[in-house]
């Protein structure tokens, strides 16, 4: 019996081997796909570009004949823009059309695929430029002289720099007291002794069960006003408050994080180290743990991201002008302007910081996960 | 024979409403090698592990050189440090090497500085033919080697009494015997061992005594040859005849 020679070579992959079992059709179609959504986005900014963005009123200009936002306003409604839409439309219809004609007769799964790609790209595009022809239809000068006055970003990029300084304040000194007194409240948690466990259950329940806005209300009017604790009050005692309630919460939600991290360690490392002589707190300390936090590191840091957006209801507290966080600072502005745009600020600044963290998230999540099939295997 | 290092005094243990120990009683001598053996559920490992007090009897005494551990006012983890025991499931710490897996207890209970410690881990290592494993973490070890290291990790602390439960069951077939043969030069050096084991031509060539138990009970005891040559008991009998 022959037994053919095994592959010397894993079959080939990769952009080169895509590229070559590509035919004329299914470079078309891909071709189509993409240019509809570079139609879109290029053509859409050359002509808001060409119209301007924001104009500069002159102080004399009679009340409403002129507003910031106006060349925008000529740009979105403008016809050039209304074409390039149809167009889009079009040109998106042909990429899937193309695909649905030729799909059958493709000779191979990569030609398939690039088709199938380049259809669905058309059709993302001719979507969005419906989308954009429906907005241009409604009322689109008080929308954007509202919330696309993009000069006021730039006007304010200082407070909004100073907004996003306390959020992360705020963020990382109640995230980081809260995680480590989670971790204590974890292990009161899991004690086999009910007068130690039930205060713990009490304290992750009640903080878990009550919004945060409640207990930031609370503790303003409850401990800032009325109590007039020393440490609380003053200029700085709605922030000190906000650090506190902020890292009381998450102390209870990260509890609960370490607590599945240590029960989700198998039973045999603590017996095997109390089997050695080690106490229970030394087991603790020095086996189940430092295992644990290993593996509650992709969920705690998610904890932290939600706190991070859960630092804007601190505005319930009416912190001082400096210590306004993101929102605050959106919400400021918009209350002297009148103009939302200041809105648009906040969230960006919410996502410069977030999206970091949720990459860090999944990074994090991926290498730790290989590590534990290593520890498990 | 000398007086006995372990003796357990009509042990009865519940799980819930499962009656898995009922009024054992059990001395192991020094230089002992005891092999439990039994069906599955038959309360060996149970037996066992009460021995070093990781389970609690709910009834009876565990004594152990002389000195009562079902006592509430006995230090358990000063005893503990004289029972070394080794698991089904290796139970390695994986964050730590194979060196730290064994110089932990060094350190943090008998205060041994860490220099004293190292040198007490290669040596246990060298016992057990893995002096070249000193670096390396757990998960860079095969089955067979974990459990050499967990062996070494429990003769670091120089105890009277060695504790195996099912060592060797969730070994790879050919891993079985490098643990085995440790285990048996262990034997010979002189140490009290209380094996529970599934592998019957351990028990037969190494144990000095053996014990089968079914629903936590002792059924039968002796020499692990007569045992096994001519057992009393019909519940030995099936079972010696299921397995061998």
């Amino acid at each position: 019996m022959t037994i053919t020679a095994a592959p010397q070579a894993p079959p080939e992959r990769g952009i080169r081997y895509f590229a070559a079992q590509q035919t004329p059709w299914s470079w078309v179609t891909l071709g189509i796909g993409i240019l509809a959504l570079v139609v879109l986005f290029a053509g859409t900014v050359a002509i808001l570009n060409a119209y301007g963005w924001t104009q500069v009123c002159p102080p004399d200009a009679p009340q409403g004949t002129c507003a910031p936002t106006d060349p925008l306003t000529e740009g979105l409604l403008s016809p050039e823009l209304g074409a390039l839409a149809w167009a889009v439309i079009g040109i998106g219809a042909v990429a899937g059309l193309l695909a649905l004609l030729r799909a059958r007769i493709v000779p191979n799964k990569q030609a398939k695929e690039a088709a199938i790609a380049g259809a669905v790209i058309g059709i993302q595009a001719a979507v969005l430029a419906g989308v954009l022809l429906w907005f241009r239809s409604a009322g689109v000068e008080l929308f954007a002289r509202n919330f696309l006055n993009i000069r006021l970003l730039g006007d304010f990029f200082p407070r909004f720099v100073n907004g996003a300084k306390n959020t992360l304040i705020l963020s990382f000194l109640g995230g980081g007291l809260g995680m480590i007194l989670g971790l204590f409240l974890a292990l009161f948690s899991m004690s086999k002794r009910p007068v130690v466990r039930a205060p713990a259950r009490i304290y992750i329940n009640f903080f878990r069960g009550t919004p945060l806005i409640w207990q930031l209300s609370f503790a303003g009017l409850g401990v800032v006003t009325a109590m007039k604790l020393d440490f609380f009050s003053g200029i700085d005692g709605p922030y000190r408050v906000a650090v506190a309630v902020l890292a009381l919460n998450l102390a209870a939600y990260s509890a609960e994080v370490y607590r599945a991290g240590i029960q989700s360690l198998e039973r045999g490392q603590m017996e095997a180290a109390r089997s050695l002589g080690l106490s229970y707190l030394q087991a603790m300390r020095f086996v189940v743990v430092p295992q644990a936090i290993r593996r509650v590191i992709p969920p705690l840091t998610n904890e932290f991201v939600i706190l991070i957006k859960d630092t804007s209801l601190v505005v319930v507290l009416g912190l001082a002008f400096s210590q306004k966080e993101l929102l605050g600072v959106g919400r400021e502005i918009y209350s002297s302007t009148f103009n939302a745009t200041a809105w648009l600020g906040s969230a960006a600044g919410y996502l410069i910081i977030t999206l970091p963290m949720i990459r860090l998230v999944t990074y994090l999540e991926r290498k730790l996960r290989s590590g534990l099939t290593s520890v498990v295997g | 024979m000398s007086e006995a290092i372990v003796r357990l005094e009509s042990i009865n243990k519940w799980f819930g409403k499962l009656h898995v120990l009922r009024n054992v009683n059990l001395e192991i001598f020094p230089r002992e090698v005891l092999v439990l053996i039994g069906p599955s559920g038959s309360g060996k490992s149970t037996l066992l592990r009460t021995i070093n007090m990781l389970e609690e009897p709910t009834e009876g005494r565990v004594f152990f050189e002389g000195q009562e551990l079902t006592d509430i006012h006995t230090n358990l983890n000063a005893a503990r440090t004289r029972m070394g025991m080794v698991f089904q499931s290796f139970n390695l710490f994986p964050h730590r090497t194979v060196t730290g897996n064994i110089t932990l207890a060094l350190e943090k209970v008998l205060g041994l500085k860490g220099e004293e410690a190292q040198q007490r881990a290669l040596e246990q290592l060298k016992h057990v033919g893995l002096a070249d494993k000193a670096g390396a973490w757990p998960s860079q070890l095969s089955g067979g080697q974990q459990q050499r290291v967990a062996i070494a990790r429990a003769l670091a602390m120089h105890p009277v009494v060695m504790l195996f439960d099912e060592v060797t069951s969730a070994l790879d077939p050919e891993l079985v015997n490098e643990v085995l043969l440790v285990m048996q030069r262990l034997a010979a050096e002189g140490m009290t061992m209380v094996v529970v084991t599934h592998e019957m031509g351990f028990a037969r060539e190494v144990g000095t005594r053996l014990i089968f138990m079914d629903q936590g009970v002792i059924l039968e005891e002796g020499p692990p040859r007569e045992v096994f040559a001519n057992p009393r008991q019909e519940r030995t009998k099936s079972f010696l005849s299921q397995i061998l």
